[in-house]
Order: C-alpha cells, then sequence, then structure tokens
C-alpha cells in the first residue's frame, strides 16, 4: 500500500503533521520519499526516506522513530524537484496511487446500455468492411491488368533457307519485331534466332521420336513442329539468364553455341554441354515454305527454370 | 515590507502573448515539457544518434526528392533524358542528385548502426519487443527504397540491377511468379516497371516509412530509454540527463556530420549515368546497388548452383535469418543486457557483419574475373 | 559508493585515444574539406588513408612525416596535407586535455594536473613517431606475407579446381584475418604504451575530494564555454562564412558531363569572306543559267519533233548535244559576275 495524500504521519510519540507530497524514483519507479509538513512540523517541510517508515494505512503512516529524530531529517528542497506533468517518464503516472479517492466524470445516460453499445460497435465493423471489402476486387484486377498479357501468335518472316550452306552449323538471323506496351508507342526491337538444317541424327536428338506441340495457357493448339522437318530455329536467348550467346568452334568440343556471360556450352541439337544452364535450347515453332522462306512465332521463355514455361 | 514601492508588475511581450494563447488551446507549455524533459537514464550517450539520424536523413531524402521530381519524368522515353537534364542543365541538380543518391547510402550505414546499437545494448528485450519489430519492418522498408529508387534513371546499370534483382525475386516458391510479374507489371521488365517502381518509391514506401517510424517512436516513448547495460544505480542516477537538450544536442552534432559527409561525396563523387537501358546487356555486367553485393556474391558460390540452389540462397537463407531476427526478442529472454556477458550475441553479431564484409569485398574482387 | 575503477594500461589508453580522436574530428574535418576544396590536397588512396591518419593524429603527426620520408610510402601531393597537420596539433591538445580531464576526474577520482593537455600531446606524439612507422612496416610485412602464403596454397594442383567466386572468398578471409590478428595485436601494444604514459602523470596527482556526483558534475561543466556569447558569435560566424565559401566553390552545372550532353563547343562564327561569297554566287548564277540554256533548248527541240514527226532523231541527238555543249562554254567565256 502506498502512503495516501493528506493522511495523517504519527511518530512513536505522536503526532507530526501530514503527507504534502510524495517523491518517487524515475527508475525504480517506486516511491523514495514522502514530504510531510503541517502540524509540529509547521513552516518547515521535511523529507522522509521510505526506509523511516513502519506502516501504512489509508488515513495514517507511521514513522519509526521520535520527533526529535524526526526534526532531524533534511528540509525539503522544492526546487530540486519537478511534478510528473513536466517530465516523461515511462510508465510512472501508472504506479502512483497516492490519492486518497478517485476523480470521477458522469458516464452518459444514453451510452449506459450495454446492448446499444454493442450493437452500434458491431454495426460499424459491418459498414467499416462494407467499404473496403467491394473494392478490393476491382483494385486487385487493376493493379493485375499488364500482369498476364495474351502471346501475340503471329509468323514473322526471319529470312530465307538459301542463307544456310552447311548441315548442323548455327546460322544467326536477325529481325525486328514490333512490340506495343501498353500506351507508349510502337517499338522496333532487334531480335535473333539461330537455325540449324539438321541432319536426321541430330533431328532424332531433339524431337526424340515425337512432333514438338505448342499450346497456349488454355491448352489449345497453337502449331506443332513436325519431326521429319530438317529446320530448327532456336530462340536466341541462353536459358540461363537469357543473355544472348554464339556459335563457337570450342577447342575440344568442336562446334557448338557458347553463351559469354556465363560460359553455358549447347550442342547442335541444344544439349547442355557444359556450364550452368538449366535445360536445353529452347526451338520455336517453324515453317519453311518451298521457296526457302522462314518464318517463325517469335517467343520467349523464362530464364533459369529446368522447366520451359513461356512468357512472351 | 517596504510599502513605499510600488509593485512592479512587468507587461508580458508580445512573443510571451503569443505562446499562452496557444498555450491556453494546446497544451503547450505540459507538452513541450513531456516531449522535452525525458531523462535519459545514464546520460546522453553519442551512441544514441543514429536513430535521430536517420529520421534527419530521411527528412533530407525526401526534400531533394520532392525537388527531383519537378524535373524528372517516369517513362520509359523520358526517364534517362530527364534525368541527364537535371544533372546537366539545371542549376545545382547534379549536386541535388548526388546529394540524394549518397543519402541513400548513408541511410544504408546509419541503418545498420542503429541495428547493430540496439542489439549490442540488449534494448530488443522486454519490454521492447515491439519497437524492435517496428524496426526490422522499417529496415525492410529502407531496403525497398533502395531497390525501387534505384531503376528510375533508367540507365544500363539501373535496369539491369532491377532485371536480376527481380528474377531473384522470382524464385520464391508458389508466389514468386506472381510478385515477381507485379512488380514487373508484365512478363518482362519495361514501362509497366518503371511506372510501378515510382509510385511505390515515391508514395507507398515513404507512406508506410511514415506511419511505422511515428509508431517506432511512440512505442519507444513509452517504454523509455533502455540506457546503459552496466553501471550502478548510482553512476546511472549521477549521470543522468534529460533529451533536451543534451541528447539532442549530441543528435544534432551527428546530423550535421552525417549532412557534411554526404555533401562531401556528392561534391567530390557525384552521379554519372552509363548509357540509356538497352534490352540487350551488350558487354554489360549486371550488378546490384553495393548493399546487396554480398547476397549477390552469395549467389555466385557453387552451393547455391541450380534452381533451387539460387532460391535457397536468395530467399530461403535471408529469409530464415529475417524470421531469426524477428524471433529474437522471443528467444532470448535473459534479462542480462551486457554485451560483454552475452557471448552467443556478441560472436552472432561479429560473425554476420564480418560475413557481410567478406562478401562485399570479394564480390568488388571478383569484377575482375568478369569475362 | 563507487570506488576507484581499476584500468589496465590498454583500458587508459584506449579510453583517452578513442574519445579524444572522435572529438578532434569534427574540426579537422572542416579544414580537411577547406584545403580539399581549395585543391591543396591530392590523395593516392583517397578517402580511407587520410580518415585514418586524421582519426589517430595526436600519435601520427609526426609518425605521418617518418612513413612518407622513411618508408617512402606516398600518401598524397600538396602542400596542404602537412597543413592539415599543423593545424590538428592546437585541437588535438584541447581534445586531449578535456578527455584526459574527464578520464582522471571520473574514473582515477585523481585531480588533474595542470596543462595535462600539452604534457600527454608531447608524449604521445613522440610515442607515435617511434611507434607507428614500426607498426605499418611490421602490419605491412605480415599482410604481404599472408597473401603470398595464401595464394602459393591456393595455387597448389590440388585447389586448383576451386571455383572463383569460392576462392577469391576464401583468400580474403585468410590473409584478412592474420593481417587483422596482427593489427589487433599491435593496437594492444600500442595502447598499452600509451596507457603507461598517462600513468605517468597520474602516479604525481593528487585524489579529488568530492563524491562521485560531484566529479560528474565537474567534468561535465568543463564542457560549458566560460563566455558563451563569444563561442556561440564566432561559432555561427565561421559556419556563416564557410556556407559562403562553400555557395562560391560549388560549380552550377556538373564538372562530370556525360557523354550525351557535353557542353557545346560555341565554333567561332567565321569571318566574312568576300572572295569566297562572290565566287559562291558567281557559281550559282551559272549553273542557273546552264538550267535555263538547257531548257530553252529542249523546248525548241521539242517543236523541232513536233514538226519533222520524228524522223532523224539520232540527227536532232546530235544536234541537241552539240547546242547543249554550246551554250555552256558560250557562258564560260562570260566574265565574273559583278
Amino acid at each position: 500500500m502506498q502512503p495516501k495524500l493528506k493522511s495523517t504521519v504519527r511518530c512513536t510519540d505522536g503526532e507530526v503533521g501530514e503527507v504534502r507530497r510524495v517523491i518517487m524514483d524515475p527508475l525504480s519507479h517506486e516511491i523514495s520519499h514522502i514530504v510531510v509538513g503541517g502540524g509540529t512540523a509547521a513552516l518547515v517541510e521535511r523529507q522522509v526516506p521510505m526506509g523511516q517508515v513502519q506502516g501504512v494505512t489509508d488515513e495514517v503512516v507511521t514513522l519509526r522513530g521520535t520527533s526529535a529524530e524526526f526534526t532531524a531529517l533534511p528540509a525539503f528542497k522544492r526546487d530540486e524537484y519537478v511534478t510528473t506533468h513536466e517530465v516523461e517518464i515511462a510508465h510512472l503516472e501508472e504506479r502512483i496511487h497516492v490519492t486518497p479517492g478517485e476523480v470521477l466524470v458522469p458516464f452518459p445516460e444514453l451510452e449506459r446500455s450495454v446492448k446499444r453499445r454493442t450493437f452500434f460497435a458491431n454495426f460499424t465493423h459491418a459498414i467499416g468492411f462494407l467499404i473496403g471489402f467491394p473494392l478490393a476486387f476491382p483494385v486487385l484486377r487493376y493493379l493485375m491488368k499488364p500482369m498476364y498479357s495474351p502471346f501475340d501468335n503471329d509468323w514473322l518472316k526471319i529470312g530465307n533457307s538459301s542463307k544456310i550452306k552447311q548441315d548442323d552449323v548455327g546460322v544467326q538471323f536477325k529481325y525486328k519485331r514490333k512490340i506495343k506496351e501498353a500506351y507508349m508507342p510502337e517499338q522496333e526491337i532487334d531480335k535473333n534466332v539461330w537455325v540449324l538444317k539438321a541432319t536426321p541424327k541430330v533431328l532424332e536428338t531433339i524431337y526424340q521420336g515425337k512432333d514438338m506441340e505448342f499450346r497456349d495457357s488454355a491448352g489449345k493448339h497453337i502449331w506443332t513442329n513436325k519431326k521429319d522437318v530438317p529446320y530448327i530455329a532456336y530462340s536466341g536467348k541462353c536459358p540461363h539468364l537469357g543473355c544472348g550467346f554464339k556459335w563457337r568452334t570450342h577447342k575440344t568440343l568442336g562446334q557448338v553455341f557458347l553463351c559469354p556471360c556465363h560460359l553455358s556450352i549447347y550442342d547442335a541439337a541444344g544439349k547442355v554441354l557444359d556450364g550452368p544452364a538449366p535445360r536445353p535450347l529452347d526451338p520455336l515453332p517453324i515453317k519453311v515454305t518451298a521457296t526457302g522462306d522462314i518464318t517463325i512465332i517469335d517467343m520467349e521463355f523464362k530464364a533459369g527454370t529446368k522447366a520451359q514455361v513461356r512468357i512472351v | 515590507m517596504d510599502t513605499t514601492t510600488q509593485p512592479t508588475t512587468t507587461q508580458p511581450s508580445v512573443i510571451e502573448k503569443v505562446f499562452d494563447f496557444v498555450d491556453e488551446r494546446v497544451g503547450l507549455k505540459t507538452l513541450q515539457a513531456k516531449m522535452l524533459n525525458e531523462p535519459v537514464p545514464g546520460g546522453s550517450r553519442w551512441a544514441y544518434v543514429f536513430g535521430s539520424v536517420l529520421l534527419f536523413i530521411f527528412i533530407m531524402q525526401a526534400v531533394t526528392g520532392i525537388l527531383l521530381m519537378f524535373y524528372y519524368v517516369p517513362t520509359a522515353d523520358h526517364a534517362y533524358a530527364s534525368t541527364q537534364y537535371i544533372i546537366h542543365s539545371v542549376d545545382y541538380g547534379w549536386f541535388l542528385l548526388s546529394y540524394h543518391f549518397w543519402g541513400s547510402t548513408a541511410m544504408v550505414v546509419c541503418v545498420f548502426a542503429h541495428m547493430s546499437q540496439v542489439f549490442l545494448w540488449g534494448a530488443y528485450k522486454k519490454p521492447r519487443e515491439l519497437i524492435w519489430l517496428v524496426g526490422l519492418a522499417l529496415f525492410g522498408i529502407v531496403m525497398g527504397f533502395g531497390f525501387t529508387g534505384y531503376l528510375l534513371p533508367w540507365d544500363q546499370r539501373a535496369y539491369w540491377a532491377t532485371t536480376v534483382g527481380v528474377e531473384i525475386m522470382d524464385k520464391t516458391p508458389v508466389l514468386g511468379d506472381f510478385m515477381a510479374r507485379f512488380l514487373k507489371g508484365g512478363a518482362t521488365p519495361g514501362q509497366m516497371t518503371l511506372s510501378r517502381f515510382f509510385v511505390i518509391h515515391v508514395m507507398v514506401l515513404p507512406a508506410a516509412l511514415m506511419g511505422l517510424a511515428g509508431l517506432h517512436l511512440f512505442l519507444f516513448r513509452k517504454a523509455g530509454p533502455a540506457g546503459p547495460f552496466r553501471g550502478s544505480v548510482e553512476e546511472i542516477k549521477a549521470k543522468t540527463d534529460y533529451f533536451f537538450p543534451r541528447q539532442i544536442w549530441k543528435d544534432i552534432v551527428g546530423m550535421v556530420a552525417v549532412f557534411l559527409a554526404i555533401c562531401s561525396l556528392a561534391f567530390w563523387e557525384p552521379i554519372v549515368l552509363l548509357e540509356e537501358a538497352t534490352p540487350d546487356p551488350g558487354d554489360y555486367h549486371p550488378e546490384p546497388e553495393w548493399y546487396f553485393l554480398f547476397l549477390f556474391q552469395l549467389l555466385r558460390l557453387k552451393v547455391f548452383a541450380g534452381e533451387f540452389g539460387q532460391f535457397l540462397g536468395a530467399i530461403a537463407l535471408p529469409g530464415i535469418f529475417m524470421a531469426l531476427l524477428a524471433a529474437l526478442p522471443f528467444i532470448d529472454r535473459d534479462p542480462e543486457r551486457n554485451i560483454f556477458k552475452r557471448p552467443i550475441a556478441l560472436i552472432s553479431w561479429i560473425v554476420v557483419m564480418a560475413s557481410i564484409l567478406i562478401f562485399t569485398v570479394a564480390a568488388i574482387i571478383n569484377r575482375e574475373f568478369l569475362e | 559508493m563507487t570506488g576507484r575503477e581499476t584500468m589496465s594500461s590498454f583500458k587508459l589508453g584506449l579510453g583517452i585515444l578513442w574519445p579524444a580522436c572522435w572529438t578532434a574530428l569534427p574540426i579537422k574535418m572542416a579544414f580537411a574539406m577547406l584545403f580539399m576544396a581549395m585543391g591543396t590536397i591530392h590523395l593516392e588512396t583517397k578517402l580511407g588513408i587520410t580518415f585514418l591518419m586524421l582519426l589517430m593524429s595526436p600519435v601520427s603527426v609526426f609518425a605521418f612525416f617518418v612513413i612518407s620520408l622513411g618508408v617512402g610510402f606516398h600518401f598524397g601531393e600538396g602542400v596542404g596535407l602537412p597543413l592539415l597537420f599543423l593545424v590538428s596539433i592546437p585541437v588535438d591538445i584541447w581534445a586531449l586535455g578535456l578527455v584526459a580531464r574527464t578520464v582522471f576526474l571520473e574514473r582515477l577520482r585523481l585531480e588533474p594536473p595542470d596543462s595535462l593537455g600539452v604534457a600527454l600531446w608531447v608524449r604521445f606524439a613522440v610515442a607515435g613517431a617511434l611507434y607507428l612507422p614500426l607498426l605499418w612496416v611490421i602490419e605491412g610485412g605480415a599482410t604481404d606475407l599472408a597473401r603470398s602464403i595464401v595464394k602459393s596454397i591456393l595455387d597448389m594442383d590440388m585447389l586448383k579446381g576451386l571455383p572463383v567466386a569460392e576462392r577469391i572468398g576464401l583468400e580474403f578471409t585468410a590473409w584478412g584475418s592474420v593481417s587483422l590478428l596482427v593489427l589487433i595485436a599491435l593496437t594492444y601494444i600500442g595502447l598499452s604504451i600509451l596507457g603507461k604514459l598517462v600513468e605517468g602523470k597520474a602516479a604525481a596527482a593528487q585524489p579529488a575530494g568530492d563524491n562521485y556526483q560531484g566529479l560528474i558534475s565537474r567534468w561535465d561543466m568543463i564542457r560549458v564555454p566560460a563566455d558563451q556569447s563569444l563561442m556561440l558569435t564566432a561559432f555561427t560566424a565561421a559556419g556563416a562564412v564557410l556556407s559562403i565559401v562553400f555557395w562560391m566553390v560549388l560549380p552550377v552545372s556538373t564538372p562530370h558531363p556525360h557523354e550525351c550532353c557535353k557542353p557545346a563547343t560555341v565554333a567561332p562564327a567565321p569571318p566574312f569572306d568576300p572572295q569566297k561569297s562572290l565566287s559562291k554566287g558567281e557559281k550559282v548564277l551559272k549553273d542557273a543559267e546552264v538550267k535555263i540554256a538547257a531548257l530553252e533548248q529542249k523546248t525548241a527541240e521539242d517543236e523541232k519533233e513536233k514538226s519533222k514527226g520524228g524522223k532523224e532523231k539520232a540527227g536532232a541527238k546530235d544536234s541537241s548535244a552539240k547546242s547543249e555543249g554550246k551554250p555552256s562554254q558560250a557562258t564560260a567565256g562570260k566574265p565574273a559576275g559583278k
């Protein structure tokens, strides 16, 4: 129990005054002293450490020692202290219970009905929910609009097969693709693919006896590369991290596709011979007309994954 | 009492009258006392300045950022040109942009300093767990600021650092693809990416930072400063002083020191852009900003090669580390705050800091080995 | 009642040098930046080494010169560097004095002797001039040795296959740790030496009589200047002057322009050349005359063809070719236009 303000202070031999003030220790948050005034203390208020307090009740604080010992205690110097309103000490006021009573404010008549309070509180929550809830869906769709654009499956003419002189040799075909992003003006970007005229052995490695089917995200069929067509077009982006690779002669592995970024090496069939590539080169849908014009569907696949996932 | 002298009544000055006017309505005097007269147990310390310095840096970033927005245009066809315009044609534009850039570095350095100080002083322990958690969220926001801001000049360095960074995020299982597409605004980086990064950098993150920083300060005030981790009660009491003016004085010296450091760096190492971003990296080797370099180098290790390895190194490991930091106040319940009596804490801090330093330096050395 | 703190020499040395360096640093940085802005300092290794030197300058003020001359390490060009160290001397004496008096009062419970700052500065500077070059040589040698040993280990056949990233990390960690340990050991010894020097001054000092709170209040009050308005005015004025100098020195446009936007070198307008413009005019007139003559010829031939019915085409062609040749010869003969 904490000593209450205005309670009587008694020594072993009689009353000495009342509790005028209470001093708290800012570190321990406990009452360190009481200041006793009035009564025999009269003009000089004295600072009494809590160690001197023997007992505390609601009305009386009993001190050890006599009145004489009390008068030997140091006088209270007000200007060495500030009130708790003039300083910020965390949680200090919660520890104070020195007022001999409570200070109250009346509860409004209308708020006395618990049923009423709970109804309006819950109704407020419901309305708050109904403000946010309908917005969630349109906002999500709004933000997600450009994230899953449909693919452009147009055939692009990239060149003529007369450019390919040898079998099983990579030939780069450069072309331009028109891109329109949202509201931006239409741009032409430079792209390239590597086309190979494959011998039956290489074809077998690529196709593994099955025609290559290309489907869109809904599963609808777009095109099938027949396994007996000798022309293969590889996407110009390395499946490791998307760098552009080249056709080079390696000192031990012969003629290969080599990516300069992280040294992934692929053979003519697109198989990974060395390096960090997670999957073989990506073949694209290809059509070759009777006159040798090569057309492809320009696709891009996610880099760095084992599975082939189309992204453009 | 001498009755011949007139009682002198000094008329309050105009300033005092205005002050009293506001005080009557706002409780200014009490408010001022409460705000400023906070006792700092054990006395104000230079080690405590980093929090206030961070607030100062943020304000400077906001000011320089707003100034930059007077000229910067966040579209793919104008971002580079408008940034170059700021650097070359606007008076002192080069200085303001460089200040903004070096300010972001200063912010990351001070965030590490502040977190280290709180960790070493054990000021995350009860009753300060919530402050620590909010602080971790603020750390994430600061990193987010650096990441999103880096893209805005739209030069090769900016574009490719962002591309690599978002691709790494893609490696998160289940949500990775969605998050990467959300940030990119599509399957590949482009105008949509720039718009999103701009909005996040300029509106979303500042709002989040201000809200959480306010909460952080409020919670800190409610718990009170932790003070030194050693010293007898008498020593602590003898050295205790108030937040104002003592700690504020140290805070402001810290602020001016950081301000001068950033100005010097802006003056002697101003920003120079590379060429405008192109979809083909060409000879350029992508690299993130310096405070992500350690992660970048970590992912080069063979143990993190392959799809799963990259996920492990880029997402799992950092994720576990952050989760550990978040759980720290709940795992470490020992009230002991003296760092020299917390060997696990001390050694862990040294190991983490040393590792980050080693990997960062290794990333810089590794530049010479790139073909 | 808290008693006097037992401080080892190392703790004492560290407890004085570390705060003294940081106390002096802001003032020295202001001078350093001023000298750099005036172009009197050009550093070999930019910020790192200067910062280190400034941080240690009560001990490095002479050592700096010993190392430059004796060991031959080139810090940089410019009169600004030695000037900076000269300026550091009074600042360091003040900082050392302030910090030492604080430590004497609070931790040693002794009355600080007079001119403690100067006394300690002299001792520290001499000790530094002797010890720091030694530290420099030993640390440098140890680092080089560690690096070469680690390199030769990693060059061994069985480790040759180590991938690049791993190799870099291991190499740096290996020689870095050795280098760091040597540095820590040398620093510990150095600080202990400084601590012993302080103990020498402390041995003659009287115990301070006050209680703990009194001691704290005393060193606290040392930090409040006797003449506050003078100090504040001087400080603010210096700051304002430096700010104005900064505005004058700061270039309006970037000192490192990019390729894209180099300021256009305005070529001086070529002086008016009468001969040139006249001959130019003459050429224009000539061309015009040829064109007109050709047109006239053409219309004449067309009429001829129409009347002849197009029979003698070859003849008409010949004559037209000849007649085309004539007007240009005729005009070439004309004198140059006025």
